[in-house]
């Protein structure tokens, strides 16, 4: 039996760091967590960790720690239906919204393993009016290293490729090595990843004409979520717009945007 | 909806049709091309048809071009196959399937095809 001190001890620690929830009935979801991290330090127990981690957390063991607590399930064209309106009337939107803007910007703010930001390239490069995609900037960022790493790889199982893309991209975009897929070169290289984190950092002011954030605020509280939401929606030119998971909605959460029917999705459109 | 399995392998197909079942859907077999002809020829209310390649009679490849020639089949027809290489993949869509599944995969992708191609 762990001890509820050593649960807390470290729900605490990455509610902090992260504002990733751990309630205390969530508590049992952390055991599979310190199996692997008992293993990985080499220690006899959940106690034993607690130990080595009350004393000093280094860089290091910060990294593993975060990692381990998130959540970093996603797929290719999550739901489809948004990525299909921001390639299609999304970017109708913006060329009718931003008539002076030579190049968009782009942000998948919580890109995990790299599909998210693949896919909008992929669904404006073929649902899209086949626009130059030299007229996108796209950022990924997310907080997990672990996530970042493959998503900066750009190497994928059969299985993950298999989740939500279509045969036809997955020959378009990807070639085969042994029995993985990697995604071609000239998309992937228009992403820039990097690694941020989304309750503690800033973002820059009115830079971005999209901002994907999906499926990262429901691990949240209301007042976490309000936070970092509120920088979103500053980081967000007037105008501009922000697309949430399936199910994820703005209510309750006062910052100047509307929702907007796009397509078969909904958005948020930040006033001007 | 009503989706006809096309594959030597029965258990391959009580495998999947055991999946289809969770998603609610129901599952006819035919055990090669020819066969899966005469099944797509008795059951016009198919919704589906998951094809494999590798059959003794009539494999998925000369299914797809039989029906490439005589449009005996009105439902969407996706491949699910060991074929892995990007060129057979290529193949099979230039001749008709609508999409591709690699074997081994798993239910949530059966369901998430699904989605796409019936939607
Ligand atoms: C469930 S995934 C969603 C991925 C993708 N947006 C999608 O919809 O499929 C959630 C991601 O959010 C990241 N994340 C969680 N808390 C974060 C934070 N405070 N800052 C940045 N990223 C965070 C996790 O590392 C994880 O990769
Ligand atoms: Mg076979």
């Amino acid at each position: 039996m762990t001890n509820p001190e050593v649960y807390k001890f470290f729900s605490d620690y990455v509610y902090q760091h992260t504002g990733i929830l751990y309630k205390e009935q969530d508590y049992y979801r952390l055991d599979s967590r310190f199996n692997t991290l008992v293993k990985k330090f080499e220690v006899k127990d959940a106690s034993e960790l607690f130990n080595l981690y009350v004393q000093k957390i280094t860089p290091e063991m910060h990294t593993i720690l975060i990692d381990l607590c998130t959540n970093n399930e996603t797929y290719f064209m999550r739901d489809l239906k948004p990525f299909k309106a921001f390639a299609k009337e999304g970017m109708d939107y913006l060329k009718e919204t931003f008539p002076n803007s030579i190049s968009y910007n782009i942000w998948s703010a919580a890109c995990s393993t790299g599909q998210e930001p693949l896919s909008l390239l992929m669904a404006l490069d073929s649902f899209g009016d086949k626009l130059n995609l030299n007229k996108y900037k796209i950022e990924a960022s997310d907080i997990s290293t672990n996530a970042l790493d493959k998503a900066k790889k750009g190497l994928y199982t059969g299985l993950e490729v298999q989740r939500g893309l279509p045969a036809n991209l997955l020959i378009q975009y990807f070639s085969q090595v042994e029995d993985n897929w990697q995604v071609n070169k000239d998309l992937h290289n228009k992403i820039s990843f990097k690694k941020l984190n989304l309750l503690t950092e800033s973002f820059p002011l009115n830079e971005y004409h999209i901002i994907f954030c999906r499926n990262v605020l429901i691990y949240q509280d209301m007042e976490n979520k309000k936070k970092i939401l509120s920088k979103i929606s500053d980081a967000i030119k007037p105008g501009g717009l922000l697309f949430m998971g399936a199910g994820e909605s703005l209510i309750g959460v006062d910052i100047p945007m509307k929702q907007l029917e796009l397509g078969k999705a909904f958005c948020y459109v930040k006033d001007s | 909806m009503k989706v006809l399995v096309i594959d030597d392998s029965k258990p391959i197909f009580m495998m999947v049709s055991q999946m289809l079942k969770e998603l609610g859907h129901e599952a006819i077999w035919a055990e090669n091309g020819q066969d899966g002809f005469e099944k797509v020829t008795a059951n016009s209310d198919l919704e589906l048809v998951l094809l494999d390649w590798n059959m003794p009679v009539m494999d998925g490849l000369e299914f797809l071009k039989k029906n490439g020639a005589e449009s005996f089949c009105k439902a969407p027809i996706v491949m699910m196959t060991t074929e892995n290489k990007p060129e057979k993949i290529q193949e099979a869509l230039k001749n008709g399937a609508i999409d591709y599944i690699m074997k081994p995969f798993t239910a949530d992708i059966l369901e998430n095809k699904i989605e796409m191609v019936c939607d």
